[in-house]
């Protein structure tokens, strides 16, 4: 391609990033009241709302579960929220699948036997879509989670790596997801740097996947920072106001 | 903004301490002999006589399931010959925002004479009881007993629609007709 280069000789990416940096990332926790949970994530253009609700009762007797938790997940796109009108915003297979990938990797971070025969719904919704989408829905999802007030393991943080030019990429958007390189979507615990979901699209040398693993890590660290500044920065607002009455 | 320093936070997945100096409470896991948070909210250390108890608070509301031994808070919704059904509205102290179906038979409602309860002279619909959890029951409902002094009926309406006084621990009185009718009434202390 003459136009569009993914990466220049002198190491930045089209939107002026080194390989190893990450877009800008803004959460917000709390934002809709009636939720139990919600967050709000923006990784550059990619935009998602997560929202909780429960621990509740189960709403069909059939599937209680008599030992732990059942983990109710909806994975949606807004239609307007691609370059291209979506003309079915969920219900789709790429829709399902991503609904079962959230729920298995918050499966393995919920302590689930705290709520026996109970369910936990959880709603994610991508208003934008820039690429990583998956990635900002997990990250969104985790701070819903914790604002709601359920146990968890540990953050589970989440990105997305590429790979150009023997160089991996982090945090990839549309232009280099579309550009049909290797896409390697990853969510670790951060603390005990456990992997509870793996993915990968695309052909990739066995050689290579050590840099590409090595990076997407670090990716999921450098979330994680900033995913756990904002719950401190919304808990020590919630214990001033409270050490003020 | 100057933050409180002498309040601690912990977040999930942050390590709290070695087994050895601290017990798990509330809001932590045990994991490799160390005690990990599991909440967002204020570390709390208590005192206890062998080893301090380490717990995680939270400010709002906290998210409680009915437990075996709880005393919860239930309105009757129906009512037959060997059961009746009632939706648990509250437990302990904590008001759920969604309700939990559970059920309470007719050999747990008092602890004397079960075999000559009838049901529908101890609970009506739309009665508050306390009850208190025995089992988690089946797939459908909880077992609830309420076969305790302290348990039972603790509000109710009459047919003429008024709320009723308690007069015995097996009739409420109506104040505006002054009929009597039966349910199995909880004795509550004044400071309650």
């Amino acid at each position: 391609m003459a136009g569009l280069e993914i990466l220049s000789p002198e190491g930045l990416r089209l939107d002026g990033r080194r390989p190893h940096e990450l877009r800008k990332i803004v959460c917000r926790v709390g934002v809709l009241s009636q939720a139990d949970g919600s967050a709000y994530i923006e990784m550059g253009n990619t935009k998602a709302l997560a929202t909780v609700y429960g621990p509740h009762e189960v709403t069909s007797k059939a599937k209680a579960l008599h030992d732990r938790v059942l983990l109710n997940c909806q994975f949606g796109m807004a239609t307007f929220s691609t370059g291209e009108r979506k003309r079915k915003p969920r219900g789709d297979r790429k829709s399902t699948e991503l609904s079962m990938i959230i729920r298995r990797t918050f499966e393995a971070a919920i302590i689930t036997e705290l709520y026996p025969r109970s369910q936990i719904d959880i709603f994610v919704q991508v208003l934008q879509a820039d690429g990583s989408n998956q990635a900002a829905c997990i990250n969104a999802t985790t701070l819903a989670l914790i604002d709601a007030g359920i146990p968890m393991k540990d953050y589970v943080s989440a990105s997305t790596v590429s790979f150009v030019n023997d160089t991996p990429l982090m945090d990839i958007n549309y232009l280099e997801e579309s550009s049909g390189g290797p896409q390697l979507s990853l969510a670790i615990l951060p603390k005990s740097e456990k992997v509870v979901l793996f993915q990968m699209d695309s052909r990739l040398h066995m050689d290579n996947m050590e840099k590409v693993l090595k990076l997407a890590v670090k990716g999921c660290k450098d979330v994680y920072t900033l995913l756990r500044r904002t719950i401190h920065e919304k808990a020590e607002e919630d214990s001033q106001s409270v050490s003020l009455t | 903004m100057s933050s409180d320093s002498e309040v601690s936070i912990a977040v999930p997945g942050e390590r709290l301490g070695s087994l050895e100096q601290f017990q798990a409470g509330n809001g932590t896991y045990i994991r490799h002999g160390y005690v990990y948070s599991c909440l967002a909210g204020i570390k709390h250390v208590r005192q206890e006589t062998q080893k301090p108890v380490i717990s995680v608070v939270r400010e709002e509301q906290e998210n409680v399931v009915p437990g075996i031994g709880s005393i919860v808070t239930c309105k009757v919704t129906s009512v037959n010959p060997r059961f009746c059904k009632v939706a648990i509205l509250g437990v302990q102290s904590t008001a759920l925002k969604e309700s939990f179906r559970g059920m309470i038979r007719k050999e747990d409602v008092r602890a004397t004479e079960k075999d000559r309860v009838e049901i529908y002279k101890c609970f009506r619909p739309g009665d508050l009881v306390l009850a208190k959890v025995t089992s988690l029951g089946d797939a459908h409902s909880y077992q609830l007993s309420t076969a305790d002094n302290n348990l039972g009926v603790v509000f109710a309406k009459s047919e003429a629609g008024a709320t009723m006084n308690p007069v015995s621990w097996c009739e409420m009185q109506c104040p505006k007709t002054m009929a009597k009718e039966p349910r199995k009434v909880a004795k509550i202390s004044p400071h309650e």
